[in-house]
């Protein structure tokens, strides 16, 4: 009978496919999951600033992300809140004052959860910083004092 | 030499090198990608707000770091580096000493931030990194009055 290994008679060790197949797979697993899980979901037409020492994005906490976008063109920025397009900073008030309520009773039927809201800014690189200053001034005003701004590690 | 592997009944077997050779090129496909995927990250701050107290609040020197609408990134009134460089390399080693010096005197380094309000978010992103890397977190956010 072979040993462990396998073996031919002369008794060097043979070339096994099956573990090999099952290295591969597993390797092949790993990157496809290490690629999917870190694809970005994010506003499209939104550059982010790119930031080295930014640290890793905390996903536990309850959270409002606003999109800052810029346009060029007509030298106009909106403001993007769950799939609606403000002209205005000040229309933001409304909606993240329910988000902000929403995401702290959820938060408090969770136990162990970091109560405390955040808001999330992520801003077009080319925005003037006078429209992420709007979106923050619109934070302070409902009691959000944890903001965050988006970047990516490379363009 | 046989072309395929036949079972005994005439259908044909599993092949497992050309399995082989597919999974190494998805293999390296994803491994190509793993390098140049985007990761999303964030720099946190805190907005001031008003605590009740009962003591005497302490004082500390602040760092005031502003920002023009060109980009140029000045530390107290002083200009560094250029308005184009993004990686702020006379800013963070400034920053650093900052850091350090409070450090050592046991209080915090406070910067606070001023851009124009026409300079562009990127420029704010720049200074903010340069502060993490210093690892100064109590920072403000302002934008200078027209």
């Amino acid at each position: 009978m072979a040993g462990g290994g396998g073996g031919m008679e002369k008794g060097e060790p043979d070339f096994q496919i099956a573990p090999m197949v099952d290295v591969l797979l597993v390797i092949l697993i790993f990157f496809m999951v290490i690629t999917s899980a870190q694809v970005l979901n994010i506003d499209k037409t939104i550059k982010l600033p790119i930031a080295s020492e930014a640290s890793k994005k905390d996903d536990s906490r309850a959270e409002a992300i606003v999109n800052v976008r810029w346009d060029p063109d007509a030298q106009r920025a909106t403001f993007k809140f769950q799939d609606h397009v403000y002209a205005k900073a000040s229309e933001l008030t409304v909606p993240l004052k329910a988000a902000k309520q929403l995401g702290e009773k959820l938060a408090a039927e969770k136990p162990g959860q970091n109560p405390e809201f955040r808001l999330v800014i992520r801003g077009d690189r080319d925005v003037p910083a006078l429209f992420v200053s709007q979106a923050m001034d619109i934070a302070a005003e409902i009691d959000i004092s944890d903001i965050s701004f988006s970047t990516v590690n490379h363009d | 030499m046989k072309p395929f592997v036949h079972d005994d009944d005439g259908t044909m077997g599993f092949q497992i090198a050309p399995m082989v050779d597919v999974v190494f090129v998805i293999m390296l496909f994803f491994m190509v990608m793993a390098g140049a995927v985007k990761v999303e990250n964030e720099l946190t701050t805190r907005l001031p707000g008003s605590t009740e107290t009962s003591s005497a609040t302490e004082l500390y020197d602040e760092t005031m770091i502003a920002i023009s609408d060109e980009g140029q990134v000045s530390l107290n009134d002083e200009e560094c580096d250029a308005p184009n460089d993004t990686q702020l390399p006379q800013l963070r080693a400034t920053l650093m000493r900052i850091k350090e010096n409070a450090d050592n005197a046991k209080q915090p380094a406070v910067v606070t931030i001023v851009s124009d309000p026409h300079a562009k978010y990127s420029r704010t992103i720049d200074v903010l990194d340069a502060l993490a890397a210093a690892k100064i977190s109590n920072v403000t956010f302002n934008i200078s009055d027209e």
